[in-house]
């Protein structure tokens, strides 16, 4: 209790010192950012999850080829889950004499559950409803024009009238994205008492469900737990696309590093605040201990005003990071995703836990020497031992840091490139620092004398420099990295999904069709028209053996070899495909080969020189595994698990996939074509691309607010770095004033020193920036051809540089004005 | 200005006050005196009597309130802080009672200082000249941490007097040091200011030091309370 006493009174005397200042304003910002970025991280994610369950409708749901028995519905009601069945088919539409083949969602009251019906009146006007009532019906645009119908009209579905309440404009999907057909939406007791949901009927059900987090997992869990009826299915948010989840990957990961970043800015100017101050102590320490007082108890008062200093400044950052997160949202949460969550408490509480490791971890290893300091040190300072054994300590931040990277990252690759591009840049800074040092002692006799002045202050002070260019070089690079490298990214995942994008793919397509489709293609507006063989077939066995026969470690590999396959082939590598062992097919190839892409390659365990053979049609065809591929699943392009040479597959029963850009405004020319190419499917991927292009624009913004935590960090770092050397400055600017130094000799020399720091800092910063850019978009967010933007990084360089310079010589300037009789006073 | 028979420092009538906690503080009072080119000049008193304050008013270290001090003929009240220093670089030279050491450089750079501050194309040959005189040729790489305290003052002397300044300034330059090596710095001083025809202004509190100089004066209070010379 009296230590405690002790501590508090002494961080009240203390507290005008502005290293301990800046150390907890470094804490309160290492918090605030950390709090900030994960509680908006996990709003961000809980929108998104909300925005995948818009997308099928409910929070989880099963399908199944029968009606599912009741108990599915009982178990979510006894967990107070809201409910709602629907079940989809194709069925055929009559008015007048035209006809159309419709795809049907047959939904109950309650639906959705989840995501919002978009319906258009007979005006055209937009509101949001619910499932049609008794003797109802919403058609889609397409299903209009087909039919040649207006809202308000009637038509036969199932053998009933039923009349058009409004167009459907927007609806939840079920899970499904594929507009096969025109749409309809009628109500789940009219297609009962139609017959249209008759065991024998080609209808799918569904049961969706909704509700608290925690009942919708103890109801999947139970669900899991036992076996599903035969070819019955879990919908859940999860697993809507796997592109959509590689979105969702890629959005975590940039919050996450920008998040890091700021930590860890934050950490090194913790990290100089701390040894600065512990370099302040040294003489209090040593009269301490001359006085008596034993080491554990000097320690004591040491950790004790630290922990005085710290609590309150982390629960100030915690309370800041929840005020201002939400403000964030307040302000901005159309930014992030409109989906209404409640403020997430844990982020913040962790992210103060965070701040307080980051404390200890950059902080204790200066003040854990003062442990050293001998009571002897109070008649000369020079007797303070150096002793090696404390330099292990130094090993702590290193691992706070990484253990921050890697808590954070949850990526190891993120972590480990983040961890040795800051390394690197570490090293590369200290080494040139080193570099120059050694040099200003060979150069400076010959130099201008700024600037020999100069080389001789930073000689002069040559841990403290060495430092100073490590902390200014980590510092520059993480902020590059977060103003330069992470928009830059940011742009390259946009421009991977440029406007024209393929947003429409048409399934089916016969050889003799194919020219008529695409002159009538080019006639309603469709571009870029790319056209792939499918073959449809079933992978029997491997190497010879039945393949069930054949035990897999992969749970997911016997559900796929039940499951038909598409093939595919092409004379070049597709674009977003990478060979990553074996060759790409040549053009007359002696026995047949295939190509796998490397989630196939996992789930069935195979390697180069395997063979396959895919039953297709009447025949089959062994095919020897002479390449594996890394495909770029987020690209929107038409990709395959299997590619086979063409000249062995070219005979092979198939139709061809066709994906286009049909530009907005146009989709009234697809009913003439679907009416034209009955046999076709056509698949909508706008909805998919908007809501990705919707994930990277929330990002860019969420970045944007977690910058200007960055900034100040960075601020933080720079204003520490140069307190560092203030005290030695100041007392050097006083003797060399007494010596009849010139206060433009003092300045021209602290512009050579700072310009020279800032030179070092800048551009290792840079370039430390420039590799891990180009290295994480490589490997973490798989942006193809990522480049980093060289000049904006070059610039950028040569301006921190500049600042660097700057601020010295504002700081400068009142070290240039000490007084020279403080010397005689000091003695 | 350089003649023998003109006064190297005067002050007429100089005081000192600062504005303090408790108001205004009259630190030197009508201080006058007169010293000459190579003389050695002892400045004595009790602590807090204004010693140090007049020696670093002599030296154009600060300004004081009234009065005014000549330094070489240059009046040092109408200069500024820039003007002081040029002067200070030119014909001045320090010994301090914490001997003031560069920590980071060598006895023989801490030496350097004032001739680089000089622009001096030949620093290094005249700061070995200099650690040779006061006997520390062989510690010439050595850091001031691994001299000792006489050691260390012999560095501070060799660099007070590398640029040949006209006027050496010792603010108890044998304050920090025991009695045997304090004789040994005091020897030294006097042999340089004797060799070089340097004026010796000095602080201290050690009688015997203070008998060693041609003249001294004692100050109680801020003012001069007793002058003497010694034959």
């Amino acid at each position: 209790m009296r230590m405690l006493w002790l501590a508090l009174r002494s961080l009240r005397r203390e507290w005008h010192l502005p290293e301990l200042r800046t150390l907890a304003a470094s804490l309160v910002l290492a918090v605030v950012a950390l709090g900030v970025v994960a509680t908006l991280a996990a709003r961000i994610e809980r929108g998104m999850l909300a925005g995948a369950a818009e997308l099928i409708g409910g929070d989880i749901g099963v399908s199944s080829p029968q009606a599912l028995p009741d108990n599915y519905a009982d178990a979510a009601r006894h967990r107070g889950l809201q409910i709602a069945h629907s079940a989809s088919f194709p069925s055929v539409a009559f008015a007048g004499d035209q006809t159309q083949l419709l795809d049907v969602l047959a939904a109950g009251p309650r639906y959705p559950l989840r995501g919002t019906l978009q319906l258009g009146d007979a005006a055209g006007r937009s509101h949001i409803g619910q499932a049609p009532a008794p003797g109802q019906v919403y058609l889609d645009h397409r299903a209009l024009v087909a039919l040649n119908l207006k809202v308000g009209q009637p038509l036969q579905l199932g053998g009933r009238e039923l009349t058009i309440a409004a167009e459907l404009q927007r609806q939840p999907d079920g899970g499904q994205l594929l507009a096969l057909a025109p749409r309809a939406l009628m109500n789940l007791a009219d297609a009962r008492q139609a017959g249209l949901l008759d065991p024998g009927s080609r209808a799918r059900h569904r049961l969706l469900l909704a509700g608290e987090p925690s009942a919708v997992d103890a109801w999947r869990q139970q669900v899991q737990a036992s076996a599903l009826p035969q070819g019955a299915q879990l919908i859940t948010p999860e697993q809507t696309q796997e592109r959509m989840r590689t979105s969702f990957d890629r959005a975590g990961a940039f919050l996450r590093l920008t998040a890091l970043l700021s930590a860890l800015l934050a950490g090194i100017a913790i990290a100089l605040s701390a040894q600065r101050y512990a370099r302040r102590k040294t003489a209090e320490v040593a009269l301490l201990r001359a006085l008596g007082t034993p080491r554990r108890q000097v320690m004591g008062l040491l950790l004790g005003t630290l922990g005085a200093l710290a609590i309150p400044a982390t629960a100030l950052g915690a309370a800041l990071a929840l005020g201002l997160s939400q403000l964030a949202w307040l302000f901005a949460s159309t930014l992030f995703g409109s989906a209404p969550t409640s403020l997430p408490l844990a982020p913040s509480f962790a992210a103060a836990a965070m701040g307080l490791a980051v404390l200890a971890g950059f902080a204790l290893p200066p003040l854990a020497r003062l442990a050293e300091v001998p009571p002897v040190a109070v008649f000369r300072q020079s007797a303070t031992r150096k002793t090696r054994r404390f330099d292990a300590l130094y090993l702590i931040p290193v691992l706070v840091a990484l253990g921050l990277i890697w808590a954070q990252s949850q990526s190891l690759t993120l972590a480990g490139i983040l961890a040795a591009s800051l390394l690197g840049v570490a090293v590369v800074a200290a080494l040139l620092a080193a570099l120059m040092l050694w040099l200003a002692r060979r150069v400076a006799p010959g130099a201008h004398p700024g600037l020999r002045l100069g080389l001789a202050a930073l000689a002069r002070r040559r841990t403290l420099s060495l430092i100073q260019a490590t902390a200014l070089s980590l510092g520059m690079c993480a902020l590059l990295l977060l103003a330069i490298v992470a928009p830059a990214l940011l742009q390259g995942w946009r421009q991977e999904l440029p406007p024209d994008t393929p947003n429409w793919f048409a399934m089916n397509l016969q050889d003799d069709q194919r020219e008529g489709f695409a002159q009538a293609l080019e006639k309603i507006g469709g571009e870029k028209l790319n056209m792939m063989p499918l073959a449809v077939g079933k992978l029997t066995t491997i190497n010879g053996q039945p393949i069930d026969q054949v035990h897999f470690e992969d749970e997911r590999a016997d559900d796929r070899a039940d499951r038909q396959l598409r093939l595919s082939w092409a004379d070049a590598l597709p674009p977003s495909n990478q060979v990553i062992a074996g060759q790409w097919p040549g053009p007359h190839p002696a026995q047949a080969e295939v190509s796998v892409d490397t989630t196939w390659r996992d789930m069935f365990a195979l390697k180069l020189g395997d063979t396959l053979r895919f039953d297709i049609g009447e025949g089959s065809i062994d095919a020897k595994i002479t390449s594996i591929r890394k495909v770029d699943w987020s690209s929107f392009r038409v990709n395959f698990f299997l590619m086979l040479d063409p000249a062995h597959a070219g005979n092979l029963p198939h139709t061809w996939l066709a994906s286009f850009y049909l530009p907005p405004g146009h989709a009234d020319g697809l009913a003439q074509l679907s009416r034209d190419y009955g046999n076709l499917s056509l698949i909508d991927v706008d909805s998919l691309l908007d809501r990705v292009r919707e994930i990277v624009d929330r990002v860019g913004n969420a970045v944007r607010w977690i910058l200007g935590f960055s900034l100040l960090a960075g601020a933080l770092v720079l204003a520490a770095a140069l307190a560092a050397s203030a005290a030695e400055r100041q007392h050097e600017a006083a003797l060399l004033r007494t010596l009849g130094a010139r206060r433009a000799q003092l300045r021209v020399a602290a512009a050579c020193e700072f310009a020279l720091l800032g030179l070092i800092a800048g551009l290792t910063a840079a370039l430390g920036a420039a590799g891990a850019g180009w290295w994480l978009g490589r490997a973490v967010f798989h942006i193809e051809h990522f480049m980093p933007p060289l000049v904006p990084l070059t610039l950028a360089a040569i301006a921190a540089a500049l600042v660097v310079m700057a601020l010295g010589l504002v700081g400068t300037r009142k070290v240039s004005r000490t007084p020279p009789m403080r010397l005689l006073r000091e003695g | 200005m350089s003649d023998s028979s003109h006064p190297l420092v005067v002050a007429c009538d100089v005081s000192k006050s600062v504005v303090g906690p408790e108001g205004a503080l009259d630190i030197l009072r009508g201080v006058n005196l007169q010293i000459l080119p190579g003389e050695s000049f002892a400045i004595v008193g009790a602590s807090g009597s204004g010693k140090t304050t007049l020696l670093g008013l002599l030296a154009g270290l600060d300004t004081s309130s009234s009065g005014s001090i000549h330094l070489d003929g240059h009046a040092l009240e109408s200069l500024d802080e820039e003007a002081r220093a040029d002067l200070r670089r030119r014909l001045v030279g320090f010994v301090f009672q914490s001997f003031h050491l560069l920590p980071a450089l060598t006895a023989e750079e801490n030496v350097m200082l004032p001739l680089e501050l000089e622009g001096a194309s030949d620093a290094r040959s005249r700061a070995r000249q200099a650690l040779d005189a006061v006997g520390l040729t062989s510690r010439r790489r050595h850091y001031p941490a691994q001299l000792s305290g006489g050691e260390q003052q012999r560095v501070a002397i060799a660099r007070a007097f590398v640029h040949g300044p006209r006027v050496l300034f010792a603010d108890e330059p044998t304050g920090n040091l025991d009695q045997r090596t304090g004789h040994h710095i005091c020897d030294l001083l006097f042999a340089l200011n004797r060799d070089h025809h340097t004026t010796l202004v000095l602080v201290t509190h050690d009688a015997e030091l203070a008998a060693r100089c041609d003249r001294r004066i004692e100050l109680e209070e801020g003012r001069v309370v007793a002058a003497g010379a010694h034959s």
